[in-house]
């Protein structure tokens, strides 16, 4: 902590965070509706709803691409991920608990290192496709390690749904959900926005 | 560069902030009257408990063996229905996730992990049942601590604390804050988005259809109007010169002698039970 106010260029705009933590509040709450439908599932299919639960794992990694395709500086995915899981816990009492943390840390550095690797200068399908895969993997070798998958006979099992559900709900989807968003034209004001206008010319944005 | 002078002038003994606000004594009184806030829990530091719990949870997974961590979740059942006040009722009920969650461990352990089975020819082995029994408790102690941390901490005064003797920026802890406020109001707002579909939407005997495509268009219907109201809550936020440095804290949160205590209480029980246990 530097004492001079003198502004240094990495400090995040107050408006960037409140983004990122409005972002984990809606997810938050989405997921939050998500998981109490997905409780009702998990009783009614009794021993595999452990494994029901991997097909949405994806969609906890939701958070970190988008935070990242919007903001485009380092670290963002990182702390979305982050804020997005001290809303979980925090606000929302997660059973998880504290653990959540450490996970939403690895979940967000696995997701932003294909747009660090680009210099967040390129978010095409396939650098999406990538943070969701490896957002995934990386995560996997944590909960492993907690809940004790390595020795059981389904861990390639495990590993395929939850990559396959990276891939899909983490990465794919992040891009879609981007793309729509910047099309409302509400995200004008952030660095997408800017760089959109570069790249293509003036946006129609629609009247609030 | 300008506003370091102001700084130094209005500090003169180089205290920081905490020491500065009007109620650094007195027990935290919050906005939210909870029943629990006068247990001996709720008065500790919440940066404190933040960190206790963190650590103790990192703690469990080291045991794949259930009778320590059986030991540590009665031992955290008396110790949080104690020092937190939560009500039987209360503990009971927020326990049955983590039951559920523990008996679907239990199940998948014991049938999909390969060892000497329990009963011959049955697929059960004993290894997979005594993995998944550890990892159901582990889940167990995790989620009282969790209960009794929640339970015993207001929010605001756990982001007022983090600030003060945990270093997070303000700039965060005030969009959290900000950000708990529009939790409160998500479900207002889903309720807003679904009548303004219901009003358009085509009928299904006589009740307006809500699909899954519904289901996400309302959501991206949120998730836009929070992106607008977060740009205004942003400047809200600093015209009221929030990330303009030194700030003073209003009712700061203190950290005292009793939060060592806690501390020593809590490696001291958790020493002693997982000795216990294992020698037993």
């Amino acid at each position: 902590m530097s004492e001079t106010t003198e502004r240094r260029p990495s400090r995040l705009p107050l408006r960037d965070i409140v983004l990122m933590v409005m972002l984990g509040v809606v997810f938050g709450f989405l997921y939050w509706a998500l998981v109490q439908a997905w409780n009702g599932l998990a009783v009614a299919m009794g021993p595999a709803g452990d494994l029901a639960q991997h097909v949405l794992l994806g969609g906890w990694l939701l958070v970190a691409p988008i935070a990242i395709a919007i903001i485009r500086k380092p670290f963002v995915g990182i702390i979305a991920e982050v804020i997005a899981s001290v809303v979980e816990v925090v606000f929302l009492g997660s059973p998880v608990g504290p653990l959540l943390l450490v996970a939403a840390a690895i979940q967000g550095a696995g997701s932003e290192l294909p747009f660090a690797l680009t210099r967040y200068r390129q978010f095409g399908w396939g650098v999406y496709a990538l943070s969701g895969l490896l957002g995934a993997g990386l995560v996997f070798v944590w909960s492993a390690f907690r809940f004790g998958w390595f020795g059981q006979d389904i861990l390639a099992l495990r590993l395929g749904m939850q990559l396959v559900s990276g891939i899909l709900l983490g990465g794919l989807l992040a891009k879609v959900i981007v793309d729509r968003l910047y099309g409302t034209g509400v995200l004008d004001e952030f660095a997408i926005g800017r760089a959109g206008a570069a790249d293509r010319g003036p946006v129609v944005r629609r009247e609030r | 560069m300008t506003a370091v002078e102001p700084r130094a002038a209005t500090e003169p003994g180089g205290t920081g902030p905490e020491e500065t606000g009007p109620g650094g004594t007195s027990p935290v009184t919050t906005g939210s009257a909870a029943p629990t806030a006068t247990s001996w829990l709720a008065r500790r530091n919440p940066t404190v408990k933040a960190a206790i719990l963190l650590a103790a949870s990192l703690a469990t997974l080291g045991f794949l063996d259930p009778r320590p961590l059986l030991a540590l979740y009665a031992l955290a059942l008396v110790a949080v229905a104690a020092s937190a006040r939560v009500p039987a009722r209360t503990l009971l009920l927020a326990q049955v996730p983590f039951v559920v969650f523990g008996v679907g461990l239990v199940a998948v352990n014991a049938l999909s992990r390969p060892g000497t089975p329990l009963v011959e020819g049955a697929p059960v082995s004993v290894e997979g049942l005594t993995v998944g029994v550890a990892l159901a408790l582990r889940g167990l102690v995790i989620g009282v601590l969790t209960i009794g941390f929640l339970s015993s901490t207001p929010p605001r005064d756990l982001m007022v604390s983090l600030v003060q003797h945990a270093r997070l920026s303000p700039r965060y802890a005030y969009s959290i804050l900000a950000g708990h406020r529009m939790l409160a109001a998500m479900p207002a707002r889903w309720a807003t988005v679904r009548a303004a579909q219901a009003v358009r939407a085509p009928l299904r005997r006589g009740r307006p259809r809500f699909g899954l495509a519904d289901a996400g268009r309302a959501a991206f219907a949120l998730l836009v109007t929070s992106i607008r109201s977060s740009e205004r809550i942003a400047l809200a936020l600093e015209s009221r010169g929030l990330g303009e440095r030194p700030r003073t804290v209003w009712r700061p949160v203190p950290i005292g002698r009793a939060d060592v205590v806690l501390v020593l209480l809590v490696v001291a029980g958790w020493a002693a039970a997982v000795v216990l246990a294992i020698s037993l």
